[in-house]
C-alpha cells in the first residue's frame, strides 16, 4: 500500500525563551492510503499539534513531512493551498462554520476557494448534504441547526471537494453518545467504501477501537502504535460491522 | 477563488452587520455628497463664469484704448488726494484719447494681430418693430464685436461681424415689449432703430423730423447676464450705419471719434502683442485682466469647501479602519477556516480591501445619488427666487466624467484605508485563527 504521509523525526516547540514549552519531541509516523487510524492521548499530549502538522496547516520545528512521497517543505504557497483544498478535508471539534449563512453556502467554501462554477459547486454540496442526510436544511441557517446536525454539515463540508484524506479533531467530543455513533458511522462509510483515508483525533476509546489503527501519544511521544498487525483490517471491519448493529439497535430501541 | 465571489461575498459579509456597515457608508456618504455637491457648483458656476467671459471675450480677444485714455481713467478711479502739478500736454489733449487712423494701421502691421475694429458708440433713440407704432426707448445698444466672442443666447445665434446685413441679438425684455410671442418667434423678424443726426437736430424745430429710421433684422435673443454685459447687441454693419446716420452732414475729421477699439489676435503671442501696441500708444486688455478675479474669488470659495469634506473623507476612512478591524477580529475563525481550506493570503487581503472598497463605492453612489437630488432641488428654488433672471445660470451642473472620478477616487482612498485590516487578516496563521476562542 502507498504512503500518503511520511513523518520523520517531528518536533514542535511552541513559546520562546522562558516560556519554552516542546509539544512534540520526535515523532515518526506513516500513514497508508485507505487507512483509518485514531490518535488518542491524554488533553494536552500533543494529538492536535501532530494531526495540524500533518495536514500542513502548522510546521515543524524540526523533522521532515512527505505527501505522496514529496517533501512539504518543497512545494511552494500555491501548491500547498491547492493541496489542502482538493486533497484534505477538515472536521473540527467546534465545527467552526459562518452561523449567519445558510447551511449550503457553508458547505460550498471549499469549491469555491477552488473557483468552480456556481451551478457545479450547488450541485456538489448538494450531494454532499445528501450524503450526511441533510438536503432538506440547505437553505436553513447554519445557526438553528441542532449540534449533530451541524456536525455532519461540517462532514459535508470535508467531502464535497471528495478529498483523498479526512482529518477529524475530536468529531464527536462536542454531541452526545447517539449522535456521535451517526457521525462515526458517516466517517466509517466514506473510509469502507470511498477508500478515503481517516485521521481521527479523539480521546474516546469507542471510537479509537473502530480504527484500523491506533496510535497513542503521550507527553510529546508515541508510546504505542499498531500498525504492524496484520489482521488490523480485518478485525477493525468485524469490529465494526458489531459496533453498527449495537448502535442499529440502540437507535431502534430508542425510536420504540 | 473567483473574483466574482470575492466581491460577492464581501459584499454579504458587509451586510452581515447592518448597523456598523450602515454607520461606516453614512461617514463615507457625508464626506462623498460635500465634495460631490462642491464640485457640481464650481461645474456650474465656473461654466456660467465661462460662458459670460465668452460673452465678453474670450482668448485672444482684447479691448484696447489709448494709452492717455488709460491713465485718465485709473486718475479718475484712484482715491489718492494728491494734487499733481500740471503739464502742458503735446498736442491737443482731448484728441490724444481717441485712436487715430495712424495707430491702426501701425497695429495691423503687427505680426499675430487677425483684426482690429475701432468702436463708435451708436445711440439710436428707440427701436419699434417694423410693422407696429409702438416705440421703446433705447438705453444700451452695444457693438457685437468681430473676434472670439461668444453671445449666450436663448434663441437664435449671435450676430454676424463679417457680414452687411444690419443684425441685431434683442433682450428678452425687448422681445416681450415689442410683442413678439416668444423668443424663437423674434428670430426673422424686423425692427426699425430711429437715430437722431447730430447736425439735422441743431436745425429742425420738431424733433422727429431729425430722426433717421434703419431697419434690420432680429438675429438672436441673449440671456439675461449677471455681469454688466446687458443690452441689445448690433452687428458691426448695424452699429456702423447708425454712426453714419448719426454723423452725416459733420466735419470729416470730427466724424472719426473713436476710443475704444476691439482685436482678435494670437493668443500664443498676446503678451507680445500687447507689448507692440503699447509702443503704438495702445493699451490693450483680456478679459481675464478685467473680470478673471471673480473665478479665482469663486475658487477660493469651493477649496474651502473641499477641504471641509477632505476632512470628513478623513474621518470617514478612520472609520472604515475601524470597522474592518473589527470585522477582522470577529471573523478571527473563519479566516483560519478558509485558510485551512486552501484561501491564499492573497485573495485573504483582497477580500477585506474589497470590503473596504465597497464602503467606499456605496458611500459615493449614495453621495452622487443624493447630491443630485439635493442639487437639483436648490438649482430649481434658486431659480424660483434669486436667480430666477438668469435661466442659463446652472447653479450645480453634474458632470458625469467628474462625478466618475470622485467616485473611483473615494473607492481608492477607501482601499487605501483597508490595507492595513486586511494586511492583518492575510497574515493571520490558520493554526492560531483556528484555536481562537
Ligand atoms: N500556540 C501554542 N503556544 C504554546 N503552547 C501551545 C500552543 N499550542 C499548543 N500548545 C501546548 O502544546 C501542548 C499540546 O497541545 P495540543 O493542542 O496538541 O493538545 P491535545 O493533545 O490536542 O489536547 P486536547 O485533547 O485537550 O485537545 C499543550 O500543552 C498546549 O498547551
Ligand atoms: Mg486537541
Amino acid at each position: 500500500m502507498e504512503k500518503v504521509i511520511e513523518a520523520k523525526n517531528l518536533k514542535k516547540v511552541y513559546g520562546k525563551k522562558s516560556a519554552v514549552f516542546t509539544a512534540l519531541k520526535g515523532v515518526d509516523l506513516d500513514i497508508y492510503e485507505g487507512e483509518s487510524v485514531a490518535i488518542v492521548g491524554k488533553s494536552g499530549s500533543g494529538k492536535s499539534t501532530l494531526m495540524h502538522l500533518l495536514a500542513l496547516l502548522d510546521t515543524p520545528t524540526s523533522g521532515t513531512i512527505k505527501i505522496d512521497g514529496e517533501e512539504s517543505t518543497k512545494l511552494s504557497k500555491k501548491e500547498l493551498n491547492k493541496l489542502r483544498n482538493s486533497r484534505f478535508g477538515f472536521v473540527f471539534q467546534q465545527f467552526f462554520m459562518n452561523p449567519k449563512d445558510t447551511v449550503l453556502n457553508n458547505v460550498v467554501l471549499p469549491l469555491k476557494i477552488a473557483g468552480i462554477s456556481r451551478k457545479k459547486r450547488k450541485q456538489l454540496a448538494m450531494d454532499a448534504l445528501k450524503i450526511v442526510d441533510l438536503e432538506s436544511k440547505a437553505k436553513n441557517k447554519a445557526t438553528d441547526l441542532s449540534g449533530g446536525q451541524k456536525q455532519r454539515v461540517c462532514i459535508a463540508r470535508a467531502i464535497v471537494n471528495n478529498p483523498k484524506i479526512i482529518f477529524a479533531d475530536e468529531p464527536t467530543g462536542n454531541l452526545d453518545s447517539a449522535t456521535g455513533d451517526k457521525i462515526t458511522d458517516l466517517l466509517f462509510d466514506l473510509n469502507k467504501k470511498q477508500g478515503v483515508t481517516l485521521i481521527v483525533v479523539t480521546h474516546d476509546e469507542d471510537l479509537a477501537k473502530l480504527c484500523q489503527r491506533i496510535v497513542r501519544i503521550s507527553d510529546g511521544k508515541i508510546i504505542a502504535d499498531n500498525s504492524v498487525r496484520k489482521d488490523t483490517a480485518k478485525k477493525a471491519s468485524e469490529r465494526r460491522e458489531k459496533e453498527a448493529a449495537r448502535v442499529k439497535k440502540a437507535n431502534e430501541k430508542e425510536a420504540k | 477563488m473567483k473574483i466574482s465571489d470575492i466581491i460577492a461575498s464581501a459584499n454579504s459579509n458587509l451586510f452581515r452587520n447592518k448597523t456598523r456597515t450602515f454607520l461606516t457608508i453614512l461617514a463615507v456618504f457625508i464626506g462623498s455628497f460635500t465634495i460631490i455637491l462642491n464640485s457640481a457648483i464650481n461645474t456650474g458656476v465656473n461654466s456660467y463664469i465661462d460662458k459670460q467671459l465668452e460673452a465678453a471675450g474670450g482668448e485672444g480677444y482684447l479691448e484696447i484704448m489709448t494709452n492717455e485714455a488709460v491713465d485718465i481713467m485709473s486718475s479718475m478711479m484712484s482715491s489718492s488726494s494728491e494734487v499733481k502739478e500740471y503739464r502742458e500736454a503735446s498736442g491737443n489733449d482731448q484728441k490724444s484719447t481717441y485712436i487715430t487712423d495712424e495707430q491702426i494701421e501701425k497695429a495691423r502691421q503687427i505680426p499675430g494681430l487677425e483684426s482690429i475694429d475701432l468702436i463708435y458708440s451708436a445711440n439710436p433713440e428707440y427701436i419699434k418693430a417694423k410693422d407696429s407704432d409702438k416705440k421703446f426707448a433705447v438705453t444700451n445698444l452695444n457693438l457685437m464685436p468681430r473676434g472670439n466672442v461668444n453671445l449666450d443666447t436663448t434663441a437664435g445665434r449671435k450676430p454676424d461681424a463679417n457680414t452687411d446685413k444690419l443684425e441685431v441679438a434683442l433682450t428678452e425684455a425687448y422681445v416681450n415689449a415689442l410683442g413678439f410671442s416668444s423668443d424663437e418667434d423674434a428670430i426673422g423678424k424686423i425692427v426699425t432703430f430711429a437715430v437722431p443726426n447730430t447736425v439735422e437736430c441743431y436745425m429742425v424745430s420738431k424733433h422727429s423730423d431729425c430722426l433717421k429710421m434703419v431697419d434690420a433684422e432680429v438675429v438672436g435673443v441673449q440671456a439675461p447676464s449677471i455681469m454688466a454685459m446687458g443690452g441689445m447687441r448690433a452687428n458691426l454693419a448695424l452699429n456702423q450705419k447708425i454712426y453714419d446716420l448719426a454723423t452725416d452732414g459733420m466735419p470729416e475729421e470730427a466724424k472719426r471719434h473713436a476710443f475704444q477699439a476691439t482685436a482678435q489676435v494670437d493668443p500664443e503671442k498676446i503678451d507680445e502683442i500687447k507689448e507692440k501696441l503699447k509702443e503704438v500708444g495702445l493699451a490693450a486688455m483680456t478679459i481675464d485682466d478685467e473680470v478673471g478675479m471673480i473665478k479665482v474669488f469663486f475658487d477660493a470659495i469651493l477649496v474651502v469647501f473641499s477641504i471641509f469634506g477632505g476632512i470628513a473623507l478623513l474621518a470617514a476612512s478612520i472609520g472604515i479602519i475601524n470597522t474592518l478591524f473589527m470585522s477582522v477580529q470577529e471573523r478571527t475563525r473563519e479566516i483560519g477556516l478558509m485558510k485551512a481550506m486552501g484561501m491564499s493570503n492573497g485573495k485573504i487581503f483582497f477580500s477585506f480591501s474589497c470590503e473596504a472598497i465597497l464602503l467606499g463605492f456605496w458611500g459615493s453612489v449614495v453621495g452622487v445619488v443624493f447630491s443630485m437630488i439635493i442639487g437639483t432641488i436648490g438649482d430649481k428654488i434658486a431659480h424660483e427666487s434669486f436667480l430666477k433672471d438668469f435661466p442659463t445660470f446652472e447653479l450645480v451642473k453634474f458632470d458625469p466624467i467628474n462625478m466618475l472620478v470622485i467616485v473611483l477616487i473615494i473607492m481608492f482612498i477607501a482601499f487605501l484605508a483597508g490595507t492595513l485590516p486586511a494586511r492583518r487578516a492575510a497574515k493571520k496563521d490558520p493554526i492560531d485563527a483556528l484555536r481562537y476562542e
